[in-house]
Parts: structure tokens; sequence; C-alpha cells
């Protein structure tokens, strides 16, 4: 099925099977691979991005519904050079350890800011759902709160 | 400068037109064996014997910049960071300036066995700064050659070799030398006090990177022209492959080929889920168990009393613990699963005799030695090429997929990508064992331990392993059991730390289980860590004594017990051990040793809606010498929130041979909102660094038990403790 | 006299007439309100199932699986029952079952409105949920029937996807006993 949809600011067609999900058109057809795999069953937020200004998970995502959609990608999380807000409050925290459920934390926690600018902990409790098993999520909230400073800031 | 005596190792130059030199050294490890194993992993003593050696590469770019071929993988304990920091000190150039990769098994036998044990910074510290200051003298005596002064008038900074009147860049060194082979003698090593990187919170080298989403794990490696396998797996614990037939798959839209090996049966596709889908189609023959696993069968098998026991640990006589008034409580812990979030994948391309494999492997040299077994080549042949680590805990010793994956590329004669799915992760990975722990006191008038006794019972994690049988190749897995004697792994944290105590004693317990259970995280350390310290607990309360007082008194007053003590008093200073609290509010204490760092938490708890919710962890961990401190923050914070995971919520129990969950959500985990405010009190004494990565699983599990006991009086002896809780 | 005679029998005639006419009447409703209930009986065995009462919670919580369990992931109901901020229904769930995922989906995956909380309802409650207008989001009985038959999220219950459970009625048999059910007065007690 030919498929065209705009991802990170590119238009892109593809042509792929109407199911395959989003994340393999995104990582084996597109080769981007700051999306992640985790599981596959919509369960753990890895594999996070924004299709027309909602946050989601697109293992679970077919490709036939991406028709038209704009998507973005961790890639296309910054604006160029400029790192986005809660990109910038990962590095200020040092987040990251192993690093892989990253991507899908940070496309989440950008979206819970677009739409609660200033979250208290428990709407991040409460929105912020994906798993990390390194364990950072101490640093992660801190990350959060600053990253929520940062944007208000910028506005 | 402090003059460092340097072992007698062999050093390796490669130069080449063009490539600047490459030097590089062996680790060489130590291999206690027999009798001494168990004392010897109690201290951190190991290193593993093998008739490989780690080895660590530097290339001097004619840049000036250094890579750094790092023979351990990153898996998200900061190691690359540390490495550089501790390479960048002795080679006096600018931290930024070097760069880190994963060494690849082409540059020989980068690494004797694993990359685990917490024993990549403090088993490379020494030979790395060696390696180091080596480097760094022959960049000044070619300098010196240049210059035309003697080399012992120069001196090296910041990249730099600077003389009286000139100086030059280790850029301009590297491109106009041409000669390396150079005797260095009388190598002096830094000394602790004039150290500028080590000890700093530099932020982590792959930190931008990862926050980018650049970096490469091993699933996402890929190949030109690249395929996609999908390997059928055993329906159920105990089921073996026999033969399979093609049936539909074949057909499918995107099948390549349908490949039938001796070992497993699978399809290579177009696309992923083209493979899945004909995966489906597949006609498999397995061969069934006789009998499918249940969960009691598990129970029955771990337990105190059952299978082979071996005494670890014994001082003076505990024989009046047989006495009716003897204090005997049991702990439990269950199976459990990795749950790393990057399932295992690998991608391979078989091309005239060789095969390439990038993947994300705790084992590089493990998996080369049976990539090359499998496809009946020389190990010369194969190329293991480690990549980033979504998360290892022991998961990455187990990689049968590379087989898989290279098997199938030889097949197709394309480069081919396989991966587990999650499900298969939790069915068809490894599983951590469960434990059962009987501990037996009795107290004097003064309420001093006279004896104390610990059963711990578990299944295997180092027998049955490829790293145990890699150690004892070419012995057989029994006989170097035997040797061993216990499983050290399964053990771990078992051993009685409080040696005040004048008789005592450790046994352990071991059955193996009808599937494969193994390495996770710390091991035994926070199953056995659980045990022995909710049953100090409970002494202490028992006898009314303060749980740190009472902890105090049966340390030792020698070096160990010392560093325990230290962690334990600094721990409870910084919670405030004692305070009166809010209402709802209590605290619990527990402290560990593992590879010789001391580790103390103070856990304070709430129950709210019957939900245990762990406020706020206070840790004090003392790792000897700090390379990272905001690096050894990370790790204990991770270690907390993983551990506490681990005690409140997680547990696989066994269905009809299916491990159950076997999914995300179902498989109950700490998410943020269970994640605690952590405060780490980083002590350092010593003069070397000691392992981080596990230590501080240790005491989380009984720090919590310890405080909804007090909060509650409710003494829970089982992990999960959010299920026993009601 | 005659005239007289035939009014009075024609009066009696009618008196007769209408008390049989009412006769059945009366007979009539009952009878239907016996068909009524019936088909709402029926109609139960369905809206009690878990494909539809996982929906309907009187909290703020989903229910997923045939055992009913509260849906993974804290998931909550959110101001417009399509979820929180950042946890959205089609964070998971899009217009379809996926077939990798084995995510249910269908078009506008939503919680019921809390007034159609049927969770710890009685049967008699339930039906009045339905029915009230307040509560059913302004639906008539024509246009309930039409959600009850046609709605593409409640059509889901017959294509639930891999390991869910089918209602014990089948989609024309269920679409049979709502229109039965509303024909015949649409009755629940």
């Amino acid at each position: 099925m030919r498929i065209d949809f705009t991802i990170n600011g590119i238009p892109k067609t593809v042509d792929v099977p109407e199911n395959m999900p989003l994340l393999w058109v995104v990582r084996d057809v597109l080769n981007m691979k700051g999306t992640k795999f985790g599981c596959g069953q919509a369960a753990c937020g890895a594999c996070t991005v924004h299709i027309d200004g909602d946050a989601i998970r697109s293992c679970s995502f077919a490709a036939q519904y991406a028709q038209s959609k704009h998507i973005t990608t961790i890639e296309g999380l910054s604006s160029g050079e400029k790192l986005h807000p809660v990109q910038q409050a990962w590095i200020e925290e040092i987040v990251p350890q192993c690093g892989y459920c990253q991507p899908g934390f940070m496309m989440s926690v950008a979206n819970l800011l677009d739409k609660i600018p200033n979250p208290t902990d428990e709407e991040i409790d409460d929105n912020i759902t994906n798993i990390c098993r390194c364990g950072t999520y101490y640093r992660m909230r801190k990350a959060i709160h600053r990253a929520a400073e940062i944007k208000s800031s910028q506005l | 400068m402090e003059k460092k005596s340097i072992n007698r190792r062999g050093f390796i130059l490669k130069t080449g037109v063009g490539l600047g030199v490459l030097l590089g050294v062996g680790v060489v490890a130590c291999g206690p064996l027999r009798r001494t194993i168990a004392q010897k992993v109690d201290e951190g003593g190991v290193g593993y014997k093998n008739e490989y050696e780690a080895y660590i590469w530097f290339e001097l770019q004619q840049d000036g910049s250094v890579i750094l071929h790092s023979p351990k993988v990153e898996m998200g304990q900061g190691i690359f960071t540390a490495l550089a920091q501790i390479a960048a000190e002795e080679l006096e150039m600018d931290f930024n300036n070097i760069k880190v990769v994963h060494a690849t098994t082409n540059h020989g036998p980068i690494d004797a066995l694993s990359t685990g044990g917490s024993l990549t910074v403090s088993t490379l510290y020494q030979p790395l700064r060696e390696l180091a200051s080596t480097m760094r003298e022959m960049i000044k005596v070619n300098a010196a050659k240049l210059m035309g002064v003697p080399a012992n008038t120069l001196t090296v900074k910041n990249g730099e070799v600077i003389g009286a009147n000139a100086k030059l860049s280790f850029a301009e060194i590297a491109t106009k030398s041409t000669d390396w082979h150079l005797k260095i003698e009388n190598l002096v090593l830094k000394s602790k006090k004039d150290f500028t990187l080590i000890g700093k919170p530099i932020p982590r080298i792959d930190l931008v990177p990862k926050v980018k989403g650049e970096t490469l794990y091993g699933i996402d490696s890929t190949f030109p022209d690249m395929l996609f396998g999908s390997v059928a797996r055993p329906p159920v614990f105990g089921a073996v492959f026999k033969s399979a037939e093609a049936g539909n798959a074949t057909n499918m839209p995107g099948v390549v080929k349908v490949i039938i090996e001796d070992s497993f049966a699978g399809v290579v596709a177009k696309s992923r889920v083209q493979a899945e889908d004909a995966k489906k189609a597949l006609k498999i023959n397995w061969i069934m168990p006789d009998k499918l696993v249940q969960q009691a069968d598990v129970e029955a098998l771990v337990k105190v009393g059952v299978g082979k026991d071996v005494i670890i640990q014994k001082e003076g006589n505990t024989a009046i613990l047989k006495n009716e008034d003897t204090f005997t409580k049991e702990y439990y812990s269950p199976l459990g699963a990795h749950a790393h979030i990057e399932p295992n994948g690998s991608v391979a391309f078989y091309q005239d005799g060789k095969v390439v494999v990038k993947m994300s492997t705790q084992v590089a040299k493990i998996t080369r030695d049976d990539v090359a077994k499998a496809l009946k080549i020389d190990a010369e042949n194969v190329d293991i090429q480690s990549q980033y680590l979504g998360g290892g805990f022991g998961r990455r010793l187990q990689t049968s997929h590379a087989i898989e994956a290279a098997l199938m590329s030889k097949s197709v004669g394309k480069p081919v990508h396989v991966f587990f799915e999650r499900t298969e992760e939790f069915q068809n990975g490894v599983l951590r064992p469960p434990t059962h722990n009987i501990l037996k006191a009795k107290l004097d008038a003064n309420g001093t331990i006279e004896a104390l006794e610990h059963h711990t019972a578990s299944a295997d994690v180092a027998f049955n392993s490829a790293i145990l049988a890699n150690i004892f190749k070419p012995l057989s897995s029994s006989i170097a059991e035997s040797l061993v004697g216990a499983d050290f792994g399964a053990w771990r944290g078992g051993m009685i730390q409080y040696k005040n105590i004048k008789n005592y004693s450790t046994t352990a317990y071991h059955k193996e289980l009808p599937f494969q259970t193994s390495w996770w995280r710390g091991l035994g350390l926070l199953a056995n860590t659980f045990a022995i310290e909710s049953f100090m607990d409970e002494l202490a309360h028992h006898s009314k004594q303060d749980p740190l007082a009472f902890r105090l008194k049966h340390l030792p007053d020698d070096e160990r017990g010392r560093s325990i003590k230290n962690v334990l008093k600094a721990a409870c200073e910084k919670a405030g051990w004692g305070k009166s609290l809010p209402e709802g509010r209590a605290m619990g204490l527990a402290c560990s040793i593992d590879v010789n760092t001391p580790v103390a938490q103070v856990a304070e708890v709430e129950i709210k809606n019957g939900q245990i919710k762990v406020k706020k962890v206070t840790c004090a961990i003392d790792p000897g010498i700090i390379i990272n401190p905001d690096g050894v923050k990370a790790q204990t914070e991770g270690a907390i929130i993983m551990g506490l995971s681990a005690t409140l919520f997680e547990e696989v129990t066994v269905k009809d041979g299916l491990a159950t969950p076997n999914a995300f959500g179902y498989y109950p985990m700490a998410y943020l909102r269970d994640a605690p405010e952590i405060d780490v009190v980083l002590l350092s004494s010593g003069d070397n660094p000691r392992g981080v990565g596990e230590p501080p699983i240790g005491p989380i599990g009984a720090a919590i038990a310890n405080a909804v006991f007090n909060l509650t009086g409710k003494r829970l002896n089982r992990i999960p403790l959010q299920s026993h809780i009601s | 006299m005659k005239k007289i005679h035939s009014i009075a029998f024609m009066a009696a005639f009618s008196i007769i007439i209408l008390s049989i006419s009412s006769f059945q009447i009366q007979d009539e409703t009952a009878l239907k309100k016996e068909k009524s209930l019936d088909s709402f009986k029926q109609m139960l065995t369905v809206i009690k199932h878990p494909r539809c009462m996982n929906c309907h919670p009187s909290d703020d919580h989903p229910r997923q699986g045939n055992d009913r369990h509260v849906h993974l992931f804290n998931v909550q109901r959110g101001k417009d029952n399509e979820g929180l901020a950042a946890m959205r229904c089609n964070t998971c769930h899009q217009k379809t079952n996926n077939p990798y995922s084995n995510v249910p989906g269908a078009p506008k995956w939503h919680l019921a409105p809390i007034g159609m909380a049927w969770q710890g309802l009685s049967d008699e409650e339930i039906g009045e949920s339905i029915l009230n207008i307040k509560t059913n989001g302004g639906k008539n009985l024509e246009e309930l029937v039409h959600h009850m038959t046609k709605d593409t999220l409640v059509l889901w219950a017959w294509n639930p996807g891999k390991g869910r459970s089918l209602p014990p009625l089948n989609q024309a048999q269920f679409a049979k006993a709502v229109k039965d059910w509303a024909d015949n007065g649409a009755a629940v007690k």
C-alpha cells in the first residue's frame, strides 16, 4: 500500500503492507533508529512518536493510518541545532544510563508539556507511563520540572 | 608523581601508514580456585582465569585525538566515561579528545569473559593507567627526538609536549614520528593528589548522542540490503526442536526462504512483519517434555534442605542452634525477569567463509566461539562487533540469536537481522532463580548473637552458564561445578559479615530447575541480603535493641567491618535515623557488602490505600577511589529503583510450562510514580576503585521490609512485598 | 321507543365493544411489556459482558480483559472520556484492532461517559440508566437503538481481536433483541 505522510517536516512516500506498524516503517524502511522497539505491545513506550500533536506508541499504529499525517520522531524533536527544552533538561540532569528508553520518554514528556506546560508531580505520574529499566526515574522527574521551566522561559 | 610497581605486561604495538599508532595491553587476571573461590568471590578479589585476557587498545590518531577501544561494553553503567577519565588523566590530554568505542573481536581476545560482576573499572583501573602513561612517555620520547632535546626535559600537558623553548601537539608528533618501537622504562603513575580528571563529575560522554536519539544499539544495527529473520522458539519450558516443514510459509508475501536447521526453524523475509507472519505458518515438531512444569515443582525444588548442600562459611560451632528455643525465620524471593527494554537482536553477514555479527552482548568472546562452532569455521573468521546495550543486567550473557542470524545469513547469502519478541524474552530468555533462606540464631543475656546459621537455597546462576564453562574449559560442567563447590552466583551476598559473632555458618543448597535460570544484576545479592538483613532486624526488635546499634556491635573492627560500619553511620546520620517522622511514615535500615563495596540504605515508607510507597531512600556507599561521582550516584540510584521494583512488585510464576506473565504491564514493574527521592552519600576509602554497578542493589529489599515492619508491626518475609501486604 | 331501544342498544353495544377492546389493549400491553422485558434480559447478557462492561466503569479507570481487571498503566478517563492530556486512548488504540500489537481498536475509542456507568448497578438500574436522556448522552429511544446496533465502538464487541471472548449473543441476535425491546416499549422493570 502506498502511503504519504510528513515526518519531521519532510514529505515521504512509502509502499508497505497496510498493517505494518509505523514503528517498522520508521526504523526499517526509513532507517531512522531513534524510535525504539521495546515490546511491540504498546506497553513500554519506547516507540513513542508524535502524530498530529498526540503522543502515539508507533508499534501499535498501522501504517495505513499514517496517510496524510504529520509525524515527529526524536530526530525531529529539536529544531535544527537547538535542542528541545526536554532534551536540554535531560542533559542538565544527566538522565540517561543505557539510554534505550529515553527517546520514547522524551517524546512523551514533550507532548505532556505541550498540553500541560507546568505539570504537577501527580500529573507527571499519571501521564508518563513508559518503562525505564535502568531506573532513571528520580532524575527524570527533576528533568521534567526543569524542562517546564526552560520551555516557559523561552515563550 | 609516585612510583608504582608496574606488572610485567605484554604491550603490543601496531603501526601503519596513516593509521597513527595502536598500543595494546593484556589485562592479566588471577584465577582463584577450589576452596578459596568462595572467599575470593565474597571479597571481590575475583578476576577470571582464562587462556585469554582482556585487551585494551589505544589508537593515537594523526589529528592528536585518541581512540580507546574498550574491551568492556557500555550498557548504561557509564564505564566509557570512567575509562576515558582514567586514560586522559595519565595521557595528560584534553578529555574531549578521547573517543571510546567498543573493541571488536577482530582486535584479538578483547575480553576474557564478560562485562559484568561490577568489575570493569576495578580491574582495568591499573592496567589502563599503565598503558596510558606508557603511551604518554612514548609520545614524549618522540617529541624529544623531533625537538632534539632530552626527553627528561619535557613535560606533557593538555595534549602538548612542552620544552623550554618549544612545544609540540600530539597531532604534530603523531604525524611526524615514524618509529614507535620505543622502550619505556621507569614508568611513573600520577598520585591521587595530582588527579585533575579522576574524581570529577564529568557528564557521561554518551550523554548528548543518547539525548538526540543518535546512539545505535545492537538491535539498531544494519547492513545494506539486509533481510529479516524470524525464528520459531520453543512453546513451553523443556520443549526441544525436532524437525519442521515449511507448510504455507514459503508462499507467503515477502518470504525469501524458509530456513530449517538442525536446532531451529525460521523464515527470512523482506520485512520484519512478513517474517513474523510466515513464521506462524511453519509446521514445527517439538519434542515435548513428559510433564509440563508447574509453580509447585519450582517451589519444591528450591528449598533449604533440597539438593546439593555446600558449607561455604564456618566459624566456631553452631550446634546450640539445634535447641528448641532457637530464633528461626525464613524468607522467599520469586523467579524474576531481566525486563531490559532493548530485546535481544543481532544482524549477521556471512560472506566467503567469514561472518560479521553486530549486536548487544556482554560476552563478545564467548559469542564469537559459539558462532564459529555453529558455522564450523575458525574463531578468527568471526568478528563480533559489540554495540551499545539497551540494558544488560545479565540477560546478554546468552546470545544464541547470534548463531541464528549467522546461520540464516549463510543460508540466504545476504545479511539477516534476527530479534526476540517481548513474549519470547520472558518465555525463551532466562529468569532470575527463586530463593529460599532460613536463618537461625541464639542471643545471649546481653542481646548479643551467640550463634547464627544461614541456609540459602537457589537454582542455577553461574552453574550451567557459558561463563563457567568458559572458565573451566575443557572440563565438563559437572567437574567444573564440583571444583567450585557451591554456585557462587546464587549465594552472592549470602555470607555472614557480622564476624563479631563467635559461631556462625552459611550453607548453600542448589538444585537445577527444568528451565534455564541465570545471572541477574547482583545475582543472589538482593535476595540473600533481604534474608540476612530482615533477620538482623527481627533479632534487634525481638531483643528490643536499636537496629543500627545492634548491627554495629556485631561488625568486627577489621578493615572490612569498619567499612560497613562507616556506611551504616553515614546513611543513618544523613537520613536522620531515630528522628520523629510525620504520622504514617517509618524508616528501615539495611546494609551489605559486595565486591568489597559496602552499602547502607535507609528507606522511608508510607502505606496508602494498601500500597507500599517508598518516599525516600538515603544511601551511603564506599566504592574506593571514585572516578566519576555523578556516575556512581547514577548507578546507585538506578540499582535502588531496580531493586525496589523487584522487591515490591516483580514475580514470574510457572503454569503449564509457561512463564507467567509474559508481557510488560502484566509483569509489574516500578514506573515513574513509584520512584522515591534518593539521597546518595559518597564515601571514598582506599587506593583503588571497587565495583559500583551491583552493590547498591543489595540492601534495598530489606530496608523497605524493615520500614514496613516499623510502620505496621507486620513482617513481610516474601518478595514481592506488595503481593503479601494484605 | 324503537329509537330509544336502538340508542340503548348502541350504547350497550359500544360499552361492550369498548370494554372488550380495552381488555384487549390491557392484555396486549402486558404482552408487549413481557416481550420487551424478555428482550431486555437477552440484551443484559451482552451489556454485562466484559466487552461492553469494561468501558462502562463507575469510576475513572477502564477495565480490560475477560477478567475485567483494572486497565494497566493507570489509564484514566480524563475530562473528555478519551484519556488524560498525554496519556490518551489513542496513544495506544487506533481505528482497528492491531494484528501485531494485539491492541484493540475502533473508531473513536473512548470510555462511556460517567452517566453511563453500569458497573455495580442492578439490571433495572442499568436499564434506567440506558433510558435516561440526561445520562445517556441525550439519546431518544430511536437514537439509543441506533447506538446499540450501529455504533462502531459497540460493534467492536463482536470483533474484539485475539484472546478476547465474544458476547453470548451474536451481533444480529443482539440487534434484534434491542429492536424488539424498543418496539415493545423499552421495558426495564
